[in-house]
């Protein structure tokens, strides 16, 4: 026993020393293992048999070792973890964010690395395409035009740079083959990730030039890069040469759109021979590059050096050339950096894995190739993830004015540790004031100060002196910053609805819709800068590339704290604009249309005014600066405390303008700047907010009817006027009020129209298709007595009392007011006498119409006893059989509808209706959000019959309080984390609908943090609603729970049923994708609102005439809306009550017939004016069935198929006569029945 | 799909096509109304639904009133009464075509219904509002109860032909009834005074009655017929409604637990991880439920990726 412990012992030793990067190096071989490659894995095995054979012992000592305690082990069905397993685990644990997101990650990772199967091909062709190289014959010298023009001949274009050869120059170029072929980038080192949208793997070859080539004075005037194009050019020619016997395509591709930085890309034709790597999805790029030994002197091409001579103006100076030199040094950097790599890759373990994350991270996100759209700028930024990872792993160089910089971190990290890290430094670390250069053991060359005063931006890593941040706009720097923090909150927070695995790496959050508060399309081909420099323009190598770094850089600064980013979106390859160009063309072709992002900062994004310098101020150049900035815009004004400053004001008519006023900022900016009128620059604000508007005629009615007491603060107006006029009622009421509180949605922001009045006078100048009045449903609340009656029924009748007392008082001490008592809803459920269905009706003299309703707690209690097992009296026990009978009497059906209506009504409303309008307070997006996703319900015919207002209100709510941190907190909350939630209404809208579409209901409910964050012990809950099942017929799926609602069923119990849901989930996936046509132009906003119709087995019209919410229609035809004949005729008898608060005859059908068809078919319709009703059978009842006397639908018995067939009394639908008693019931609403199926 | 015009009879029921101006043909199952087999549901049903002369229907027409079915029925017999509500909540119980007709919690209500004086309760109804009849759930039954035994089988011969239902030109539909019901229900504020009035007056008469006839009173103890005395528990300040003698919290009655606070069980007498093996037995079993949990993890994870979950682009 001894000898065993002692052998397992050593055999723990053993695997102690192992690094743990073995077992996810392992893991992941196993994964290889798995999904393709078998030769590879028998490769392994190979290799690893020396290790293998020992393992093998120590398996077979540990088995015996589980023999000889084999009875004491057999017990449990888990034996213990061996060592090895739980260091494993640990580590899993303690590295990572959980053991299941290493897990994940491990899953994740082969997934996105190129097969290695499919490698061999490529390495023969590269074998090849060395030898060839190293042969070729050299070029005599000759004057860089002559060349250009004998190679044109040829069918090559030389991609010479600004400033072009001329005549006269007297330097030649030539050509000689390579002094040196090295494979760069990440495919040598094995760190190459796939990209987006099936664009390929580049494999980088780097192609030394001989030095020989050169002359000192070669970094002058773009002189280096003329050589390299005609060296490029020329290798060009000989590889697309058929003799080569490469047979590839050969084209050029410039990086970054900088004809500076062009390279060969060769494409394999796919002809099945040996070298033809089509498989691989690779590409080669063919990098010409320079060594460090070449003439051309380093210390020339500091960030400080002017190097393009050209004439300007001024006679003698010379601006530094920052970009220029900056392309200079990249053709001095693969190899360095091919280095750098790999030695990070044998030192640290997880550098690869980490380097991988950090990339899918980045290509998720668009900071990448790809062909949708992507950040401008980091379409070629390979180099830059590398330099940042170095930049955390090794720290920052310390910088002369001692300021704190970033310490190294460890090596032995995990790769999920690394990627993390990255993020927080990018989310951190501003490029943009502070450059960061990676600590290295060399000194740097430049200073950091010379970068920081010539280059915007600054990442150098530690082995050259590239600046990874060279060519990126200063806007989507900011945007990588703002998500890395977003990335973060993610990995940090724990109570997301959604994985943050899923989140982080597997979601691609690329869209605009979502991404952006507002997204504009610029059309850049009329775009004309009105000052121009042509240095900088030189500096920059392409005229496009200079006019949007400095389009982003102005709009930068104009929009100032009203935006967190502008960003720049265009896709970097496209089958219309690919990123590679035909060797016969010399320069990039650049797209005409940019996408410009904004993400706003809602603290300050909706100022009116901006200010300047005072007037009185010395600073004379912040003075101009100001109005050279803003142009005619910039006025002097004067302020209410005193103050004369220079600013800009932008005039805003109504409130919905106000979101309007960064589009604004940008138009007039593009405008003044570069000439860019409205048409060419597009946004889609004003048509997502014509979506909730009324038609313009009726909307201008209301404006001269009811003046500017109209939408939410009129309503809010109108409601604090009835609160005074109804407690000064004081003394003639028996109890005293003690409490009106609001439930409605007109008072909390989040109604899908703006509420109007109506009053007499202006109904009658509206068509009575648009005369509907929306009631307002208030509760109050009385002072506790023991005068009210001890029982339901009687309580309802004493509701009616109250009612009739208040009604009398309001209208004698209010002139003008009119107030009714409302018996109940007018349909079946009024004959259930315990519920509570009467309310009072008020019509205020201003048109406001209000729905009261009393709240008298004593109703729960009374109800709780009947649904209690106990009778009236707790002391008197029930006998178990009459209980049952109860359960199933009437009472006990109406006590339980009762107590559900009572409990939303008295209890959930008004707690929900206090929370959603703090919610509307707290973030400006959220009404306007709300709005249109109710629109977008109601226009699909989901709204009211099947999803409530209020579950739309939590659904969007969730996306804004996010963990709650903030609910109900009057402190102002981080601008940074408002940034995560929309600051537009456009934008929320879509993040709704892409929750929407991904919302797996059937796998768990949703928590909404609307009453503070969630509780700790409450996760207990949510699991436990999740496992309840949801029934095939009955209630809802949806789970949307909050604090107060645990069962998350108060607003969902009538629906959506599972039909239902899924049917939003399909409509909302429609709408999403719809929404991605952003790109391509196509878009049209009404179009989403748009709900086909074609599904349906029948549509019921309706009459539009007779529709008093028909002006409310997504579609609504104006013609129809004007007073026609039948509406004439209307009037006349109708003279003196045409003010009906509430009256809906399309909705009370729509209810009647879901109530009466329950079991028949399912019913659709728009609660806003829609003028159709859309149906399904329940397709089961179609197939015949025995009779059953509660069979509760109309049936015809279906005949015998012969005369020997036994008559079982089948019967199945008699569609014809539903269809028949359908048109009865809505005789004079409904136009027609038409059967579609 | 119409069935043939000759007499069908479907499970015992006789079917009857009707037809409105102007729509299809919408068809009723007629049987003879059987009393349930239960006595004592009988007893009390006998006077509403008499057994040889009533007419069982289903599948009635939603909108149908009992004017228009007694005109239906017209050709066969002077109808008594037509009775459409009759058991609606019939259609969450079980469905047993046998028992359809009767109901305990009704004959309850019914039997409340009888025992106030008539006369008060005459005067109550007339206050209430009217509201237009609405409309029902589709498939629903009927009892046609007719004056006479013979016109249950002359019932058989409406069954041959189409016919037309009688519409009574008295109640509106569509559009015009939605208007009504809206009018209705807002009825001028001295009828709703007046209505609640009465509903009061007759409301503490019902109460008072029924404490009258209550066993249990104040200050005195209720003794059965076996010489029992009811014990019940004390009110407020002492004053028992019944018997004078304690008893135990409604808590107990209800739950049949003292009081909230349970003794909660001390010391179990030894220390957890007083032993070297306790301690042994609980690392190796947070071990063992690590291990667990890690392959699960796998699990989980391996089942994503079957699912191609892993798949970022």
């Amino acid at each position: 026993m001894a000898l065993n412990l002692k052998r397992k012992r050593a055999g723990d030793l053993e695997s102690r020393k192992n690094p743990k990067l073995d077992e996810v190096m392992d893991v992941n071989s196993e994964n290889e293992e798995h999904g393709e490659n078998e030769s590879a894995h028998e490769d392994s095995e190979d290799s690893g048999s020396e290790g293998e054979e020992w393992n093998g012992l120590g398996k077979d000592v540990e088995m015996q070792d589980a023999r000889n305690v084999d009875p004491s082990s057999s017990k449990s069905k888990n034996p213990a973890p061996t060592g090895e397993e739980v260091r494993a685990i640990r580590d899993a644990t303690d590295l990572y964010r959980s053991s299941s997101f290493k897990l994940q990650i491990d899953a994740l990772l082969p997934n996105v690395r190129p097969k290695l199967s499919r490698a061999p091909p490529l390495e023969k062709f590269l074998l090849k395409l060395h030898t060839f190289l190293m042969q070729l014959p050299a070029v005599e010298p000759q004057h860089p035009l002559e060349a250009a023009r004998k190679l044109l001949k040829k069918g090559v274009a030389v991609p010479y740079c600004l400033p072009l050869p001329i005549e006269d120059t007297n330097w030649k170029v030539s050509f000689e083959k390579p002094e040196d072929i090295t494979l760069v980038g990440s495919w040598p080192n094995k760190v190459s990730v796939k990209a987006k949208d099936g664009l390929k793997y580049g494999v980088d070859v780097a192609v030394q030039m001989p030095d020989g080539l050169f002359q000192e004075k070669d970094y002058l005037n773009a002189r280096f890069f003329q050589k390299k194009a005609f060296y490029l050019a020329t290798l060009a020619n000989s590889i697309r040469n058929s003799k080569s016997g490469l047979n590839v395509d050969v084209s050029y591709e410039s990086t970054a759109g900088d004809p500076r930085l062009t390279k060969l890309v060769l494409t394999p034709k796919a002809d099945g021979s040996a070298t033809d790597f089509t498989k691989l999805n690779a590409r080669v790029c063919i990098i010409p590059t320079i060594s460090t030994s070449s003439p051309i002197s380093l210390h020339r091409l500091s960030p400080s050096h002017a190097n393009i001579r050209v004439n300007s103006g001024e006679e003698g100076v010379h601006h530094p050339s920052p970009l220029y030199n900056n392309a200079l040094l990249t053709s001095y950097s693969p190899k360095l950096h091919l280095l750098a790599m790999y030695n990070h890759i044998q030192s640290i373990p997880a550098y690869a894995d980490a380097l991988t994350l950090l990339r899918i991270w980045a290509n998720q996100r668009g900071f990448g190739e790809g062909s949708k759209l992507s950040v401008k700028g980091f379409e070629n930024a390979g180099n830059l993830w590398p330099a940042l990872l170095e930049l955390v792993i090794s720290g920052e160089e310390p910088s002369s004015s001692g300021a704190v910089n970033r310490k190294p971190l460890g090596k032995g990290l995990s790769s999920y540790q690394l990627f993390k890290a990255a993020l927080s430094c990018l989310a951190k670390h501003d490029f943009i004031k502070n450059p960061a250069l990676v600590k290295s053991t060399a000194t740097h060359k430049f200073p950091a100060s010379e970068y920081q005063e010539h280059c915007s931006a600054t990442l150098v890593d530690s082995s050259s002196l590239v600046n990874a941040f060279a060519y990126v706009p200063l806007g989507c720097i900011d945007m990588i910053r703002h998500e890395a923090w977003k990335t973060l909150q993610t990995l940090y927070s724990s109570s997301l609805a959604i994985d943050p695995f899923t989140d982080v790496f597997l979601h691609d959050h690329r869209d605009v819709a979502t991404r952006f508060d507002i997204v504009f399309q610029v059309d850049l081909s009329k775009a004309k800068a009105r000052k121009l420099s042509p240095h900088e323009s030189l500096d920059f190598g392409s005229a496009t590339n200079h006019l949007l770094y400095n389009m982003n850089a102005i709009l930068r600064k104009a929009l100032g704290d009203r935006i967190h980013a502008v960003v720049f979106l265009q896709p970097s390859s496209t089958s219309d604009v690919p990123s590679t160009r035909p060797l016969t063309q010399a320069y990039p072709s650049t797209s005409s249309t940019i996408f410009v992002g904004l993400v706003l900062n809602p603290t300050h994004a909706f100022n009116l005014v901006h200010l300047g310098p005072a007037a009185d101020s010395e600073d004379t150049a912040a003075l101009a600066e100001f109005q050279e900035l803003w142009g005619s815009k910039s006025e002097m004004r004067r302020f209410k405390d005193g103050r004369i400053a220079e600013s800009v004001v932008w005039d805003v008519k109504t409130a919905d303008e106000r979101s309007h006023v960064p589009a604004m900022v940008v138009r007039h900016i593009l405008q003044w700047h570069f000439g860019l009128s409205e048409e060419h620059v597009q946004t889609w604000q004003s048509a997502y907010d014509s979506v909730i508007r009324l038609p313009k005629e009726i909307a201008t009615k209301y404006v001269r009817g009811a003046g500017s007491a109209m939408g939410f603060k009129g309503a809010m107006q109108a409601f604090d006027r009835l609160v005074k006029q109804v407690k000064a009622l004081e003394g003639q009421i028996p109890l005293s009020l003690v409490n009106i509180s609001a439930t409605s949605e007109s008072l909390r922001y989040t109604s899908a129209f703006n509420p109007v009045p109506l009053t007499q006078s202006l109904a009658a100048s509206l068509p009575p298709n648009a005369r509907y009045l929306q009631p307002i449903n208030i509760v109050f609340e009385f002072e506790q007595s023991a005068k009210w009656p001890d029982e339901l029924k009687a309580i309802q009748k004493i509701k009616l009392a109250f009612f009739e007392g208040i009604a009398t008082g309001l209208m004698n001490s209010v002139p003008g007011t009119k107030a009714s008592v409302v018996l109940g809803s007018g349909d079946i459920t009024d004959a259930n006498e315990l519920m509570d269905k009467a309310y009072l009706e008020i019509v205020t003299p201003e048109g406001w119409a209000f729905h009261a309703r009393i709240w008298h707690n004593r109703e729960a209690t009374l109800l709780d006893r009947i649904l209690d097992d106990h009778g009236p009296m707790p002391h008197v026990v029930v006998p178990k059989k009459r209980k049952q009978a109860e359960r199933k009497g009437k009472e006990y059906l109406d006590a339980q509808e009762a107590k559900e209506v009572y409990d939303r009504r008295f209890i959930h409303a008004p707690r929900h209706h206090r929370a959603v309008a703090a919610l509307s307070h707290q973030y400006p997006a959220f009404s306007g959000t709300c709005r249109l996703v109710k629109r977008w319900f109601a226009s699909h015919w989901f709204l009211g019959g099947h999803v409530s207002e209020e579950v739309v209100e939590l659904l969007c709510a969730q996306i804004f309080v996010l963990d709650g941190k903030y609910v109900g907190s009057d402190a102002d909350i981080p601008e940074n984390t408002l940034s995560v939630v929309p600051s537009t209404k456009e934008r929320g809208f879509a993040m709704i609908m892409r929750f929407l579409s991904e919302w797996k209901w059937e796998e768990g409910g949703l928590y909404v943090c609307l009453y503070g964050p969630k509780k700790e012990g409450e996760g207990e809950g949510e699991t436990g609603a999740k496992k309840v099942e949801p029934k095939a017929s009955s209630g809802g799926v949806w789970t949307v729970a909050t604090e107060v609602d645990k069962d998350g069923k108060v607003w969902t119990k009538g629906g959506p049923d599972g039909i239902v849901a899924r049917r939003v989930r399909a409509l909302a996936g429609a709408t999403w994708s719809y929404l991605q046509t952003i790109e391509n132009g196509t878009f049209n906003v009404q179009g989403m609102f748009i709900h086909p119709t074609q599904d349906y087995d029948f549509v019921i019209q309706l009459n539009p005439f007779v529709l008093p919410r028909y002006v409310h229609n997504i579609a609504a035809n104006e013609g129809l809306l004007g007073k026609g004949k039948f509406a004439n005729a209307r009037a006349k008898d109708q003279d003196q009550d045409i003010v009906l608060p509430g009256f809906d005859p399309a909705k009370s059908l729509f209810t009647d017939l879901q109530r009466t068809y329950s079991d028949t078919f399912r019913l659709f319709a728009d609660p806003y004016g829609g003028d159709a009703f859309g149906a399904v059978w329940d397709p089961t009842l179609k197939e015949p069935r025995p009779f059953r006397v509660l069979g509760g639908f109309s049936s015809v018995p279906v005949k015998k198929e012969s005369e020997k067939a036994k008559d079982k009394g089948l019967v199945a639908l008699n569609d014809a006569g539903v269809l028949g008693e359908i048109e009865r019931l809505g005789s004079g609403l409904i136009k027609a029945v038409v059967k579609q199926r | 799909m119409a069935p043939s015009t000759s007499t069908t009879v479907v499970n015992g029921f006789t079917l009857l096509p009707v037809s409105h101006p102007s729509s299809s043909t919408h068809y009723i199952y007629a049987r003879q109304h059987v009393a349930p087999k239960k006595a004592e549901a009988s007893t009390s049903k006998k006077a509403d639904l008499p057994a040889g002369r009533t007419l069982f229907l289903v599948n009635v027409p939603p909108d149908a009133t009992e004017r228009e079915l007694v005109l239906l029925f017209k050709p066969c017999g002077t109808v008594e009464k037509a009775i459409l509500d009759f058991d609606v909540q019939e259609s969450q119980e079980d469905d047993d075509s046998d028992s359809e007709d009767e109901k305990e919690a009704e004959e309850d209500a019914m039997e409340e219904d009888a025992a106030p004086s008539s006369k008060r309760r005459k005067v109550v109804k007339e206050e209430v509002p009217k509201v237009v009849p609405t409309i029902r759930k589709t498939g629903l039954t009927a009892y046609v109860i007719f004056l006479d035994a013979s016109s249950l089988e002359r019932v058989a011969s409406l069954a041959s032909k189409t016919r037309q239902w009688p519409v009574s030109s008295e109640e509106p539909s569509g559009l015009a009834h939605y208007s009504t019901v809206y009018k209705n229900l807002r009825p001028p504020l001295d009828s709703i005074q007046e209505h609640v009035d009465t509903y009061m007056e007759l409301f503490e008469y019902k109460l008072a009655k029924s404490k009258q006839k209550s066993k249990y009173k104040k200050g005195e103890a209720v003794v059965d017929e076996d010489g029992f005395t009811l014990v019940t528990r004390g009110g407020a300040y002492g004053k028992t409604l019944g018997g004078g003698v304690a008893v135990a919290t409604k808590r107990f009655q209800r739950s049949g637990e003292t009081s909230a606070r349970v003794r909660t069980k001390k010391d179990k007498g030894e220390k957890e991880g007083f032993y070297a093996f306790q301690r042994a037995e609980k690392q190796r079993s947070e071990l063992i439920n690590l291990k667990r949990k890690w392959e699960e993890d796998k699990a989980k994870v391996e089942k994503l990726k079957q699912s191609r979950k892993f798949k970022p682009y």
